[in-house]
């Protein structure tokens, strides 16, 4: 008998082998709640929403949030706030009608697409974020040094010591590095959690895209 | 809560739980896994029952929903670790029903299945349950061919463990 054959005599065979689970045991079971990786991506990507939200919002108590009323920029900054509110919104909605059409009748490919389709919202969620806080930084350093009495005065302090390139190359690299830092933690972060959460997944899909090539 | 719902549910669950135990027996390693396996599948159909249709026929439906948990939905518990492998041990017919070869042969198989990666686990359930090739392209989402093509390529590659 060919090995196959055999297999499939015992698994046959194995049908009545089986725990067999009372009514009782299996309602106990829908009461329960489900651990699903869709579970925790809806969980991880909301904290997201929180933690980017959140941020706007204690920028707006901190003292580079004065200075930068101090500055008048109204005219710039109302808009800004306008557009970015505009853009979470989107992408809350956008994430959230993925998120409603994963569904567990799917095939495996589709429900596979659906699931990595809402994790791709909230990862250009958070490159849009990443690009606001860079944009930001741009736009702050060239408004302190073109309007920031404190700093003009020693620019002009440094200039006039003949130490205006120095001062200049610090306040720069100090940007760039603290950048770098900040969006290197949240890589890291998110290489890990993602890294664990959707490696299957990712395997999974890869395997399945693979054969229809 | 629904009661009704619930009731019609679970009792038909329980007529077909075999479908789920089975997904189980090959996803999983030992008896807390298909346990939580088992959990897992169940609460995920029960998420889907409300949508499902009278004119799907429900233990094909539970073949979607049951495989789609194995293979996507489902986070491997940790309780898996340092418990015991139960391959032979829960399932296992009388060995007095096969000789030695078979009963060698089988421990093999079972042992190369538990080795292949999950959309080879699935072909391989899909055969040993007498799915046409139609069903298993749309239970996973290929073409025919293609699932003609991967499924003749999973059996090969157990062939080959039997007769290296």
């Amino acid at each position: 008998m060919d090995g196959l054959d055999l297999l499939k005599k015992d698994w046959e065979k194995s049908e009545s082998k089986y725990p067999k689970l009372s009514y009782d045991e299996i309602y106990k079971m829908i009461l329960k709640k489900s651990s699903s990786i869709v579970k925790w991506i809806f969980i991880i990507s909301l904290l997201e929403f929180v933690f980017w939200f959140g941020i706007a919002f204690l920028l707006k108590g901190t003292s580079f949030s004065g200075k930068m009323e101090a500055l008048d920029l109204d005219a710039i900054l109302i808009p800004i706030s306008i557009v970015s509110y505009a853009v979470i919104f989107y992408f809350f909605y956008l994430f959230y009608r993925n998120y409603k059409n994963i569904s567990s009748t799917d095939n495996a490919k589709v429900l596979m697409e659906n699931i990595l389709k809402t994790r791709k919202t909230v990862r250009y969620y958070v490159i849009f974020n990443l690009a606001s806080i860079v944009f930001g930084a741009i736009l702050g350093t060239y408004y302190a040094i073109n309007h920031d009495p404190e700093l003009i005065e020693k620019i002009q302090q440094a200039t006039a010591n003949g130490d205006e390139m120095m001062v200049y190359t610090i306040f720069i690299i100090t940007i760039i590095v603290m950048l770098a830092i900040a969006i290197g933690v949240l890589v890291l972060f998110y290489w890990l959690i993602y890294g664990i959460l959707l490696k299957r997944l990712n395997h999974n899909y890869k395997e399945l895209k693979n054969l229809e090539e | 809560m629904n009661t009704e719902l619930e009731h019609s549910f679970v009792e038909l669950l329980e007529k077909h739980q075999n479908i789920i135990h089975k997904v189980c027996r090959l996803y999983t390693n030992n008896y807390d896994a298909h346990n939580d396996l088992f959990q897992e599948i169940t609460i995920q159909l029960w998420k889907a029952y409300p949508k499902f249709r009278g004119d799907a026929k429900f233990s094909t439906w539970m073949y979607r929903v049951g495989l789609n948990t194995a293979i996507t939905l489902y986070r491997k518990s940790k309780r898996r670790i340092n418990t015991q492998d139960f391959e032979g041990v829960s399932f296992k017919i009388k060995a007095e029903e096969y000789d030695d070869t078979e009963e060698e042969q089988l421990k093999l198989l079972y042992k190369a299945i538990h080795k292949l990666n999950d959309i080879e686990k699935a072909l391989v359930f899909l055969y040993l349950e007498d799915k046409d090739y139609r069903e298993i392209s749309e239970t996973l989402g290929i073409s025919e061919v293609n699932a003609r093509v991967k499924m003749n390529r999973t059996k090969t590659k157990l062939r080959n463990i039997l007769n290296p």
